[in-house]
């Protein structure tokens, strides 16, 4: 099996991060860690463990530590590409499924959506709504309709990958992306996956004020990449 | 007989003259449009009501009111420039701290160094 690189951006995750680790190692995957500033000791939390560690000097955001991850693994030779939130939210098992998807539609992406699930993740009614109106945006500034907004699990290969170059440091990286498949007529696909909303997660997840950062940063990127 | 704001409005554009003087003192063009600067500044201080003359050629009822227009202006202006440097800015820090990153990569079980 050619080496599947699973890319986990880090930001002070320690508490839930072995756990997360430790179902991707299960699964043989080459983990990716990229420690975006972490003000905790994320290396000797886990050492001894087989992952590739990289460590921006300071805390850049997510995109950043994302991209960060895919030009290493491009470096590295990868193939397959995996992005995955070090929250806990995803399922490793998702992983799988999604790289036979991505191989059999024949598609450069699979973003994984948690509205495609048969048996949908508990969700608040003020997330759905956030998401749905995400989703919206994410249309109206990409042309790309998914049925989820901010999904962290996606999968993708080598011509995907060589295609992103993410300038969005923090979190308007999702639609960014987006707006790369679009330009780069990448094929794209969508995959159920499942989230499980834990009490971290929840506490770690996206505010809604933060979203209208997020809106604030996608404008900018417009008027100014 | 000068008023305190003129007073006021022309220490100011002394002390910013001053400055950006000190600030960008690379060649004598920079400091000739400083000098510039300075001398209408402190001209329409003077005699504010120029400025009303000025206005009316534009359409403009006031002088005062042609000032504020006209500096909104500028300002958003240079905001947008500001905002596109700290961009760049940011973009290059980022590619520093992603090359030395990627560069001082570990591999933590030490099998497969890179």
């Amino acid at each position: 099996m050619q080496p599947v690189y699973v890319i986990l951006p880090v930001f002070n995750e320690g508490a839930v991060l072995g756990a997360t680790i430790e179902q991707l190692l299960i699964c043989q995957y080459t983990i990716v860690l990229v420690d975006d500033g972490s003000t905790e000791d994320i290396l000797s939390l886990i050492k001894g463990l087989p992952v590739y560690y990289l460590r921006h000097r300071f805390n850049m955001g997510q995109g950043a530590a994302i991209q960060t991850g895919i030009s290493f693994a491009l470096r590295n030779g990868a193939e397959t590409f995996v992005t995955f939130d070090a929250d806990g939210q995803h399922d490793a098992t998702d992983i799988g499924k999604m790289i036979k998807h991505l191989d059999q539609t024949k598609a450069d992406i699979v973003f994984g959506s948690r509205f495609m699930s048969v048996t949908p993740s508990h969700i608040s009614f003020l997330r759905k709504f956030v998401l749905q109106f995400a989703r919206l945006l994410n249309y109206f500034f990409s042309g790309i309709l998914l049925s989820d907004a901010h999904n962290g699990l996606r999968v993708f290969n080598r011509r995907a990958a060589s295609s992103f170059n993410i300038l969005e440091n923090r979190m308007a990286h999702a639609t960014e992306m987006l707006i790369l498949v679009k330009k780069n007529k990448l094929r794209y696909e969508e995959f159920p996956v499942h989230i499980s909303y834990t009490r971290y997660s929840k506490k770690k997840g996206q505010k809604l004020a933060q979203g209208f950062k997020v809106l604030q940063d996608i404008i900018l990127y417009k008027l100014f990449k | 007989m000068i008023s305190v704001i003129q007073i006021l409005l022309i220490a100011g554009v002394l002390l910013l003259a001053v400055y950006s003087y000190r600030l960008f003192r690379s060649s004598y063009l920079d400091a000739i449009l400083i000098i510039l600067f300075l001398v209408t500044g402190v001209f329409f201080i003077f005699f504010p009501d120029t400025t009303t003359k000025v206005a009316h050629l534009l359409g403009v009822g006031r002088g005062a009111d042609m000032i504020f227009y006209l500096s909104i202006l500028f300002f958003a202006f240079l905001i947008l420039k500001l905002y596109a440097k700290v961009r760049k800015l940011q973009q290059e820090v980022t590619t520093l701290v992603r090359k030395e990153s990627i560069d001082k990569a570990i591999a933590t079980d030490e099998k497969k160094s890179n």
